[in-house]
């Protein structure tokens, strides 16, 4: 046993229970003992620390070479960029979400996840940093080469905005995006006020799940964090008014920030990868990225519980039961971006129309062929494999083991899809009539992407020291839910499901 | 507290079986109304085969219509059954316990219908033969394996097999205890249909274990079938609209959305002409109102997505069908009619817990659901095949005909003639299920609140 006050039942349930799948904490020791756990500073955090801010270090070197390369007059170069952010945007954009569906569902096992999926939200105020070199590097909507711009600018203040685009014409006036009246600051500045709206909404969010714990901590904590809980946390006295207004609070702000992202991912993903190919018109690709980033947050998720039960000394807190019930949820995923995929592939092959066959020549089976592959590999086939066995879905190792894979193809999926959008050449055409050569990441490149990737690590581990990893008052009401009781001639889980 | 009484054995077979044991009064003449309508719409099939396709309106190029709206709307209700039955189990849904019966034999029933629909539309039924066993080699008459036209009957022929089987397995127990309140034909029948059963804890861990490995295979077919009937559209370059990467997930969606909504109306209505206020709560009505609006609201992102990239392609062809879809009369008026009365009436109408709770407007959302998916469909084939296209001189509008509006109409008997003579015959709530709930239903001490709670077995 780590923890003091922390009970894990071994083993000895009656059939069909399974050992250490359920822990028991007691709620009167959790509070200091994860405070505890949350001002401490160990070597081996320390190091990790240390290690995410090289990386950082890296990243910038990389983004400095590349904009002392050729700065943004050419979109192509920021491929490489636009993939790391993206997948950097498909995991922490979607992270908050999973604890706020798992509470809607009043899912008991998603209890100690809730705070660790939270607290992306944090990195989604850096993602705001990171989106602004990519609104310099796409491209405009109006064709600037166009001759007829000026004419379409007649034609628009005349009304007659649809004329700007007739088919069968080599070079577009526009492109094609979702823009078709082209507001003022279309796409850039809306993309990046979406990304606004989903950072505040986020941060709002892990303020109000995580003010009940931070309250608790002011009274534990010493210094400045004592003043920043105060502040943060001022108010709260735990009255049953405040709780059911932490509750409405939390299922209204769950629901916008649903909504908000959806929205959000729709529109990068039409802006950044779609509208960036010529003729690429792919109605199922918004929902497939949505599915890629629940997949891709889960799996980031049930990693970072796993070193919090393998190495932080959460395994009082944190059963197997998450991992079981998510590895479920995560199996359901894989297969649902397969079959996004297949829907996608099928219709394009099907058709046989020459430049949707060009966009899958382009995009999957020639010159990205590798990064295709090992995209399918890691998004489908390892995690299916790993998880379709009943006692590795069982173990902690398992659903992180498959989620490790899907956090690498899911990595891959996102170099791949925009690196390749970014160097299709010509943005202005109706259609792709021939496949483009592969651009492969140069050494500025390889920089960036780890850098983005240490930034992420550097920020949420920085966030961890100074709000709880785990959400404490729904852990302690975690407690009071259950209980082992005897059912004929077993002793099981009984489990309370309140309104 | 729980909602509704434990229940003893002795009680749960008495209510669960009285649909078998006694007919009640309103039984036969609801059937015999039934299969009159189902007699006048076979006379239609019998003078559309005689008169040929001329009696209906459909034309060039209008090919497909009314049948082919319904046949996809049949499979749309058909995947109820999965729905609820399989992934709810896997989930160890407690509230899926009386609904799981019903749906899945709501799923067969509407299944058949379906299969009947591209059959009937042919005109000359018997032609089929050509297609499955082109004997005519002289004049190189052969299918072509290759089009979804082909894989459809294989998918639907697998999901109504797999779902056949998903029934029986489930019924074995309750044909058990149907052998055992019985006598003489129907004692002899039943205890064939039982194999054996006499609830032994070998028996028991085979039906779990058979139910769960069904479950998860099942799945797969499920999402296949009606994948492929959108490969029907999605195929097809020609028809513009028609070619959308999103058609899979999106009638995939669409018809959960309107099977779920489907299972609950019938549900309603097996409360009512039943008695089982025991059984079918308010809870249980309540659970799938809310998982109806996570499922509609799914569905309306997919309709945006279809929408909106319709458009994005900007294509004059694609533009003109969208033209013709949002602003020409009538399908301007039939295409609000299908958003409001598929998404806006019932979300609101499913947002408020004591609606949800209220029989009479979740029985108006759930047909409300219902009327807008038919006419989605509906609004998918034909305004895309109306929309005219260039070096095609033969044109024509679609206009449905009494005789295409009768048979339509009488699919609807059909399935609940099916229904009926079912419940005559086997459980639609499974009993099993039911007394397994209430063994597993207990209570736990909060504070000074006692909740509900329930024994799990991972």
């Amino acid at each position: 046993m780590a923890n003091s006050g922390v009970q894990q039942h071994s083993g000895g349930y009656g059939h069909g229970q399974h050992a250490g799948m359920w822990v028991f904490p007691e709620a009167e020791q959790v509070t200091g003992d994860v405070a505890g756990k949350t001002f401490a500073l160990p070597s081996g955090y320390k190091l990790a620390l240390g290690a995410a801010a090289v990386l950082t270090v890296l990243g910038v070197i990389g983004f400095l070479m590349k904009l002392a390369g050729g700065g943004f007059a050419n979109p192509g170069p920021w491929g490489y960029y636009v993939g790391v952010f993206s997948f950097i945007f498909m995991v922490t954009g979607a992270a908050p979400l999973v604890a706020c569906a798992f509470r809607f569902t009043k899912s008991h096992w998603r209890r100690p996840a809730s705070r660790v999926a939270e607290l992306f939200a944090v990195v989604g105020v850096v993602n705001i940093i990171l989106f602004i070199p990519l609104m310099l590097a796409l491209p405009p909507i109006y064709n600037p080469e166009s001759p007829g711009t000026e004419v379409l600018a007649q034609q628009r203040e005349l009304g007659n905005a649809a004329e700007c685009c007739l088919p069968g014409a080599t070079d577009l006036e526009v492109r094609r995006t979702l823009w078709f009246e082209v507001p003022l600051g279309a796409p850039h500045l809306w993309d990046w006020l979406g990304l606004l709206g989903l950072a505040v909404c986020g941060v709002a969010l892990l303020w109000l799940s995580a003010r009940p714990d931070l309250a608790q901590a002011y009274y534990t904590a010493t210094g400045w964090r004592r003043t920043l809980y105060g502040l943060v946390s001022g108010g709260w006295y735990g009255t049953k008014k405040q709780w059911n207004a932490q509750k409405a609070g939390l299922a209204l702000l769950g629901a916008w920030y649903f909504m908000l992202l959806i929205f959000v991912q729709f529109l990068f993903v039409t802006d950044y990868a779609m509208s960036m190919v010529p003729g690429w018109k792919d109605s199922v690709l918004p929902p497939m990225y949505t599915v890629m980033s629940f997949q891709s947050a889960l799996s980031m998720i049930l990693l970072i519980l796993f070193i919090m039960r393998r190495k932080g000394g959460y395994e009082g807190y944190i059963g197997k039961a998450p991992f079981w019930s998510a590895s479920k949820i995560l199996l359901g995923l894989t297969l649902l971006w397969t079959y996004h995929l297949f829907a996608f592939f099928i219709t394009y092959w099907y058709g046989r129309l020459e430049h949707e066959e060009n966009i899958i020549r382009y995009v999957f089976t020639q010159p990205y062929l590798i990064l295709f592959l090992g995209n399918f590999v890691f998004s489908f086939v390892a995690p299916f494999l790993t998880l379709i066995w009943n006692p590795v879905r069982r173990s902690d190792w398992g659903p992180t083991l498959a989620g490790c894979f899907a956090l690498f193809g899911s990595l891959l999926f996102n170099l791949r899809t925009f690196n390749a959008a970014f160097n299709t050449g010509e943005h202005f055409e109706f259609a792709l009539t021939r496949v483009p050569a592969a651009v492969w990441p140069n050494l500025a490149d390889v920089f960036i992407i780890l850098g983005g990737l240490g930034l992420v690590a550097l920020v949420y581990m920085l966030a961890a020291k100074v709000a709880p990893l785990l959400s404490i008052w729904e852990v302690k009401e975690g407690a009071k839910y259950q209980k082992m009781d005897t059912l004929i001639k077993g002793e099981y889980l009984v489990l309370a499901k309140p309104e | 507290m729980q909602e509704g009484r434990v229940l003893s054995t002795r009680e749960v077979n008495r209510d669960l079986l009285r649909s078998i044991l006694d007919s009640p009064r309103w039984f036969w003449p609801v059937v015999t109304v039934l299969g009159l309508i189902l007699l006048v719409a076979a006379i239609a099939i019998g003078i559309m085969v005689n008169r040929g396709l001329g009696v209906t309106g459909l034309n060039r190029p209008v090919a497909w219509g009314f049948f082919i709206t319904n046949f996809v709307f049949w499979i749309g209700i058909s995947h109820a059954g999965v729905m609820l039955s399989a992934i709810l189990r896997l989930a160890k849904a407690e509230w899926r316990r009386p609904a799981t019966r019903a749906a899945e034999v709501l799923t067969l029933f509407s299944l058949m219908t379906a299969m009947i629909m591209p059959i009937i539309h042919t005109g000359r039924p018997w032609r089929i033969l050509y297609w499955a066993f082109p004997y005519d080699f002289a004049r190189g008459i052969w299918p072509n394996i290759r089009t979804p036209l082909v894989w459809d009957p294989s998918a639907i022929l697998t999901y109504l097999t797999s779902s056949t089987l998903f029934v029986i397995i489930a019924l074995i127990p309750d044909f058990a205890v149907l052998r055992d309140h019985t006598t003489g034909i129907a004692h002899r029948v039943y205890g064939v249909l039982a194999m054996g059963w006499e609830g032994n804890a070998r028996q028991w861990k085979l039906q779990i274990i058979a139910g769960v490995l069904l479950s998860a295979l099942i799945l797969p077919v499920f999402v296949s079938v009606h994948s492929i009937v959108s490969w029907d559209f999605g195929m097809a370059v020609t028809v513009k609209s028609w070619h959308s990467t999103v058609f899979a997930p999106y009638f995939v969606v669409g018809a959960v959305h309107s099977g779920v909504s489907a299972v609950a109306f019938v549900l309603i209505l097996l409360r009512w002409c039943y008695g089982w206020q025991d059984y079918i709560r308010h809870e249980h009505i309540d659970a799938l109102g809310r998982l109806l609006i996570v499922v509609a609201t799914g569905w309306f992102y997919f309709l945006v997505m279809e929408l909106l990239f319709g458009m994005y392609g900007r294509e004059s062809d694609e533009l003109a069908v969208r033209q013709l879809q949002f602003t020409q009369w009538p399908y301007n008026a039939w295409f609000i009619v299908f958003v409001v009365t598929t998404y806006f009436i019932p979300v609101i109408l499913w947002l408020s817990r004591a609606w949800r709770r209220n029989l009479w407007i979740m029985s108006i959302a759930c047909i409300s659901v219902n009327i807008g998916m038919w006419l989605e469909r509906y609004l998918i084939i034909v305004p895309g095949l109306t929309n005219k296209q260039v070096f095609t001189f033969v044109w024509a509008e679609y206009a449905p005909q009494p005789i295409e509006i009768l048979i339509v109409g009488a699919t609807f008997a059909l399935v609940t003639t099916l229904m009926l003579l079912f419940s005559r015959v086997f459980p639609l709530v499974p009993l099993y299920d039911v007394k397994e709930g209430d063994i597993l239903k207990t209570e736990m001490k909060v504070g000074r609140r006692t909740v509900p709670a329930t024994f799990r077995e991972d």
